[in-house]
């Protein structure tokens, strides 16, 4: 009776597991976000029509928001006009057009290989993007490389995911470690007066390396770093930084991190009033909401990827010996804003620049086969709206973005006191000039 | 399988002081519980359950055994000293980045390094608990927290560990295991094995003498240092045992990520999710750990890739809000944690559910 009672409860235990089970690992059931904008015409071609699934993980809840939700806008804004436009044609005649499916991450590591395992496994998703951030990325990388999948990585600047012998990751962001570098030539030239610079940054791994780059190129230049911080990502209040930038004195702030510690930062500096000329920092100034701080927002420079001011043109790739490829500046501007009804950031960029190249890559393989997609990739040498693109082909630093150079804005008053965005660097597409805080 | 038994009957704080002889009977008679094969038939069925389904169903395993794993070893302070660690979580990172960098830096195998992770997290739970231990409550709870950010802050300042920007594994460093595939294997099997080793020293605890003194101590801890509980000797052990186990389990889900940073190892989130994972299942016992994590794990993976719509807002949309409802209703109804409400409303089941 007591050994029939123990099997009883063996077996009980053992189909409990197994009904909890059902629901996430049973592939019939598989969930997640799948977006499909099928193409009307594509029925004529149904016999040599194919669906491809691209698949990512967004950062639907958690610090990344913001800016995931514009990556995957981007993303999927192109896949509605690639689709619409009537899909890519293959070498041998097959029509693809592209779907996605993607899971929530909730902006920590913790899931995100699981996650890209059922993506690229379950799922069946042909091809990979990136999640937001360089730390997701670098855990999702060796899923990707394990499957063979291609993976274009957007909003994953950290330089180390590319060194680290992979042969499937391509990059479409400026690397971190010129992020920064071109603040402070554009203080060289416009504002020579400047000597000393404080540096305080988010302790992560992207702003840190950022940071780290910064300093080192600014030193090599003759500048003084008066002030290097990092502070933590969950930092609310500043005043411990500030009070060292009271104390240290510099001529211009450099650093930041990501949209709600630099917002907070640049608020609580204009808050305290501390006066100090020129302050650029990461991420947080080129986003439109950044304009919600009012007052404390005038003066601030941010490195964006791309704006929406920059011009790059079909005429200036053809000057350049680059091949052009996709929608012009306005283009894209004017379809994002019909779309979301919000003006795009360089994250929306990113993602629509993401699925562009990946579409480019297999129109020039002609097929969908990883190693040809690959091989497409490595050669690619392109001009688009959102500029250079090419990548490091060498072992050392594969798919590194070796192309693409950062702009800088500038949020400052117009004539009727309203904020607006300028391009204050480089010099050649700049709409304004650089003024002090 | 008779009388010796009994002892997992009694309430254990009631059971502070039994009569010697029942002691004596036997160690491995005692241990030997229907309780005992409901534990082992659980983890050993997920285990298998999760190796034979591909490399999907292995994954979400993974995530389950990997925290069954460490809301046990949280439940052997928490649960049977009754000490609430805010900063558990402190264990894995530590001992994550210190095999970590035995890795990566010094170019250690996985097992070795493994083993050195654990060792370092005991070395420091060992410190800290001859330090912190004498606070209680509150106290206690809020310096688990404050150790936690103060690992984060000095890890952040060691160059050699990578500051800020943690380190990141070559994947060449796969291929001397078999390939990343099949490191992901050795990764899962090993995971899974030393949460069953957990679990196993969770019951051991909970059935010794050493254990008895713990619940003493949760009870009353004047009272159990006047029945002759060394009370700072006992709770020290309880914590360096619950502290061995992260250790390794972080150098290993580090090692599979291929990458370590500050912000991920020592994430005080995590840290709490085990709290409620442990009192979801309920706390003091070795059943409701294991269900505890297993069941959240479980019901955040499914809400995370599910389909399911509620008056037009997908689940996976707001499955946050949902996963907090729930918790939310069942420490409201039952605080006592599932195994602990099971356990109060029937004597027969108590002998099965340990």
């Amino acid at each position: 009776m007591k050994r029939l009672a123990l099997l009883a409860s063996a077996l009980l235990i053992m189909a409990m597991l197994a009904a909890c089970a059902g629901g996430p690992a049973s592939p019939a059931s598989s969930g997640g976000d799948t977006t499909t904008q099928t193409d009307s015409g594509g029925s004529e071609q149904a016999a040599s029509a194919r669906e491809v699934l691209i698949g990512y993980t967004a950062s639907q809840t958690g610090k990344y928001n913001v800016e995931s939700t514009r990556q995957v806008n981007g993303l999927n804004q192109w896949m509605k006009e690639v689709n619409d436009a009537g899909g890519i044609k293959l070498a041998d005649g097959t029509v693809v057009t592209f779907a996605s499916k993607s899971y929530d991450d909730e902006s920590n590591g913790d899931r995100v290989q699981e996650l890209y395992t059922k993506l690229a496994t379950t799922d069946g998703a042909d091809f990979l993007i990136s999640p937001y951030s360089s730390g997701l990325t670098s855990t999702a990388s060796p899923i990707a490389e394990q499957y063979e999948k291609v993976m274009i990585t957007t909003g994953a600047a950290d330089d180390a995911n590319y060194t680290q012998g992979y042969t499937g990751i391509y990059q479409v962001y400026t690397p971190a470690s010129k992020y920064l570098t071109g603040a402070v030539d554009m203080l060289k030239a416009k504002a020579p007066d400047v000597k000393k610079l404080a540096v305080v940054h988010e302790n992560d791994k992207f702003s840190t390396g950022v940071a780290d780059a910064v300093k080192a190129y600014a030193e090599s230049l003759g500048y003084e770093i008066v002030l290097f911080e990092g502070y933590d990502s969950a930092t609310t209040d500043f005043a411990p930084f500030i009070n060292k930038i009271e104390q240290s004195a510099p001529d211009a702030i450099l650093g930041g991190g990501h949209f709600q510690d630099g917002s907070t930062f640049a608020r609580q500096l204009a808050e305290k009033g501390v006066d100090v000329p020129y302050m650029a920092l990461l991420v947080a100034p080129p986003e439109p909401t950044f304009a919600d701080l009012g007052d404390a927002a005038v003066g601030v420079v941010g490195p964006s990827q791309w704006e929406p001011l920059a011009k790059f043109t079909e005429a200036a790739a053809s000057s350049a010996g680059l091949t052009w490829v996709g929608p012009t500046g306005d283009t894209f501007v004017s379809d994002y804003q019909a779309a979301y009804n919000d003006e795009p950031s360089y994250h929306a960029a990113g993602g629509y620049v993401a699925g562009m190249m990946l579409g480019e890559a297999i129109k020039q393989a002609g097929s969908l086969d990883s190693a040809a997609v690959k091989a497409a990739l490595d050669s690619m040498d392109l001009l688009t709206f959102y500029g250079h693109l090419k990548f490091d082909t060498s072992a050392e630093a594969h798919g590194l973005q070796v192309g693409h150079d950062m702009v800088f804005v500038q949020w400052q008053k117009d004539g009727d006191g309203n904020l607006v965005k300028q391009v204050v660097w480089p010099a050649e597409g700049a709409t304004a000039d650089l003024i002090t805080r | 399988m008779s009388a010796q038994n009994n002892s997992g009957l009694q309430p254990p704080n009631t059971s502070a002081a039994p009569a010697p002889s029942r002691f004596r009977s036997g160690m491995m008679g005692r241990l030997l519980t229907p309780g005992l094969v409901v534990i082992l038939v659980a983890i050993i069925a997920a285990m298998i359950y999760g190796a034979t389904g591909g490399a999907a169903r292995r994954e979400a395993w993974y995530t389950v055994l990997l925290f069954v794993g460490l809301a046990s070893s949280l439940n052997i302070l928490l649960g049977y000293t009754g000490y609430v660690s805010f900063g558990h979580i402190v264990f894995f990172g530590f001992g994550g980045y210190i095999g970590f960098f035995a890795i990566y830096q010094l170019g250690w195998n996985l097992l070795p390094a493994s083993l050195l992770g654990g060792a370092a997290a005991a070395l420091l739970a060992l410190g800290l608990g001859l330090a912190i231990l004498r606070l209680r409550g509150a106290y206690f709870a809020l310096a688990t927290i404050g150790i936690n950010e103060a690992m984060k802050a000095l890890v952040i300042n060691i160059p050699a560990l990578g500051g800020p920007n943690g380190m990141v594994l070559n994947f060449g460093i796969y291929a001397s295991y078999g390939g990343a595939a099949q490191a992901q294997w050795t990764v899962y099997w090993a995971t899974a094995v030393l949460t069953l080793m957990v679990v196993l020293t969770s019951y051991i605890v909970k059935k010794s003498k050493f254990g008895l003194g713990l619940m003493a101590i949760r009870e009353d801890e004047d009272a159990a240092e006047v029945m002759g509980v060394v009370a700072p000797r006992a709770k020290t052990w309880a914590y360096v045992i619950s502290a061995l186990f992260p250790g390794i389990l972080g150098v290993l889900f580090f090692f599979k990520a291929s990458n370590i940073e500050p912000a991920a190892a020592f994430n005080l989130n995590r840290s709490i999710e085990l709290l409620v994972m442990v009192m979801l299942g309920g706390q003091g016992t070795v059943l409701g750990p294991i269900l505890g994590a297993g069941g959240y794990q479980l019901l955040r993976t499914t809400l995370l890739t599910s389909d399911l719509a509620l008056f037009g807002l997908k689940i996976k949309d707001i499955q946050l809000a949902v996963a907090g409802l729930l918790l939310l209703i069942i420490v409201l109804f039952i605080p006592v944690g599932f195994i602990g409400w099971l356990r109060s409303r029937s004597t027969r089941l108590r002998r099965w559910l340990e």
